[in-house]
């Protein structure tokens, strides 16, 4: 049977598969063993609670989902009291998703989370389309996210995850420097900018107007984020952006991903991260191929 | 709560509107209680990417059925789809009605409101309450079964007008515990007023364009005041889709 298991920064992944921020929650235990998965990673936390936007706040399209959550979330006191006892019980890593709107933020939230046992990893979301003046400000800065992962780096020994947004001019130069600031892993894409409109009203099927994109349409383009930033980083990447089955996840892990993580998929079939996780160890064993030799392994 | 691809064991044409299919899992159908739903989708097809949400129609001898309305893809595909093929089937979800027993009760359904009501009508039948049953469609087409008092808009069957028209009447001239309505928000907010004048309980059921279906994304937040007349969102698929009448935030 195929070896599968991965390290990245800290954490030790008995599979590399994950599900992306957003998109899972504790629910889904009701569906499936969640100790099945390489990683969780949590809904984006911020140091207050968020009330979120205006609804309506999802639009499908001819290939994907529109949605403008807005980082809905209980806060960080209430994560720590009420979600994180539940998701410690699980017996696989844990990755919380943090958004703040200011370096000094970030740092007040990671140093609460550090004091908290059982978090492996911080997935630090600079590139939320959704929030003003947080997450994408710092994204799309490569001297801003250098700063602020270096300053991350200086509260936690813990595996910094830095989740990078498609919507910039060079992906190699904010990867460069996320890595430079200290960062153990990368994950991207986050959503693509996008937007609709009811042609009978005129009005912009989404309240906020411009949404985040997911879905099988943005597949090609995180592929090639994937594909860019492993050229030019050492430290892993979790690719994401599209991945419905062991097909899709495979392209990525060529491209050079080290994990994967599912996203808009777990809304079409709850069990996608699982049957990746069995396809990928059919795939392994039928190709005589170790993991690790697959990864970033494009043949031109 | 459950995942599964089951095949459509019975498929009912009611006419070029509506039709009626059926799973059998007993199970899942032990699970279900009224104003519940589920996520169904044709795995087959790519597009529509998301399953849509459906209101538990009937559940009989461990199967579980859905009325459904042909309004768009995802309904289409859902329609054609044959017997002895298969749907992917997500739920029970939600939280559905608060049951009573020995009560007055009145139920108010507008279109394809009628499919969580048509369950939620035989388990208070079951529990001893005197039901009385509104229903409006456009036209002929859009009247089912169980309805006592039918209403349509051109008149094509039963009393000419809206289903809301007669409740004003309905109300003063009988004692209602509590009412059940589901349909067009236009007549849902009606009869939350004429409830709040005759001071009767309401419990309604919403919907909204949903993602997970369990409560994890927040897509479908609608607005609900709370206990300090603010207003917060709550999430259609897991706080509902049945919420108390009298804290929806009517107008939007």
């Amino acid at each position: 049977m195929a070896d599968i298991k991965i390290k990245t920064g800290k954490m030790i992944w008995k599979n590399p598969v994950t599900v992306a921020s957003g998109t899972f929650g504790l629910e889904f235990a009701e569906l499936f063993d969640l100790s099945q998965l390489g990683a969780i990673a949590t809904k984006t936390i911020t140091l207050h609670p968020k009330k979120g936007n205006e609804p309506p706040r999802l639009a499908e399209t001819e290939a994907g989902l529109l949605n403008s959550i807005g980082l809905q979330n209980p806060g960080l006191e209430n994560f720590i009291k009420n979600d994180l006892p539940e998701y410690r019980k699980i017996d696989t890593n844990l990755i919380v998703s943090i958004s703040a709107d200011s370096i000094s933020q970030f740092g007040e939230v990671i140093q609460a989370l550090d004091r908290q046992p059982g978090i492996d990893g911080y997935e630090i979301n600079v590139s939320c389309p959704n929030v003003e003046n947080e997450g994408i400000a710092f994204g799309t800065n490569k001297e801003v996210v250098y700063n602020l992962v270096s300053q991350i780096r200086k509260n936690t020994e813990r595996t910094i995850i830095v989740k990078l947004s498609p919507n910039v001019t060079s992906i190699e130069d904010i990867a460069k420097a996320a890595e430079k600031g200290g960062a153990d892993v990368l994950s991207l894409i986050n959503t693509v900018y996008g937007m609709a409109i009811d042609i009978e009203t005129r009005k912009p099927k989404i309240k906020n107007v411009i949404a985040g994109y997911s879905g099988i349409g943005i597949k090609p383009i995180a592929l090639q984020n994937v594909y860019r930033a492993a050229k030019v980083v050492k430290i892993p990447i979790i690719g994401m952006g599209g991945i419905r089955n062991i097909n899709d996840a495979l392209e990525f892990i060529i491209a050079g991903a080290s994990a994967i993580a599912v996203g808009t998929q777990n809304f079409v079939n709850p069990l996608a991260s699982l049957e990746i996780i069995q396809g990928l160890k059919k795939y392994l064993d039928e190709k005589k191929v170790q993991y690790k030799d697959l990864i970033n392994s494009v043949n031109f | 709560m459950f995942y599964k691809v089951l095949q459509i064991v019975k498929k009912e044409v009611i006419n070029n509107k509506y039709f009626i299919i059926t799973f059998s899992n007993s199970d899942m159908a032990d699970q279900c209680h009224p104003g519940q739903f589920f996520r169904l989708k044709n795995q087959q097809q790519n597009f529509p990417i998301l399953p849509r949400p459906f209101s538990v129609y009937n559940i009989q001898d461990g199967k579980i059925s859905f009325l459904i309305k042909i309004i768009g893809e995802s309904t289409k595909n859902l329609f054609e789809t044959k017997i002895g093929e298969n749907i992917s089937l997500h739920g029970p979800l939600g939280n559905g009605f608060k049951l009573v027993k020995n009560k007055k009760v009145l139920i108010v359904s507008g279109g394809i409101g009628y499919a969580p009501l048509n369950f939620l009508c035989d388990e208070l039948k079951k529990a001893d309450n005197e039901i009385t049953f509104f229903h409006g469609g456009k036209g002929s087409d859009d009247i089912f079964s169980k309805i006592i008092k039918i209403f349509t808009e051109d008149g094509s069957i039963g009393e000419k007008g809206l289903v809301t028209d007669r409740l004003e009447e309905f109300l003063s001239q009988n004692q209602i515990d509590i009412v059940y309505a589901c349909g067009p928000k236009i007549m849902m907010k009606k009869i939350y007023e004429l409830c709040k004048i005759h001071n009767i309980g309401l419990q309604v059921s919403l919907e909204a364009i949903m993602a997970c279906g369990v409560g994890s994304c927040c897509g479908c937040t609608i607005k609900i005041f709370n206990e300090n007349n603010e207003i917060i969102y709550k999430k259609v698929c897991k706080d509902g889709p049945v919420f108390d009448g009298y804290t929806v935030v009517w107008d939007e």
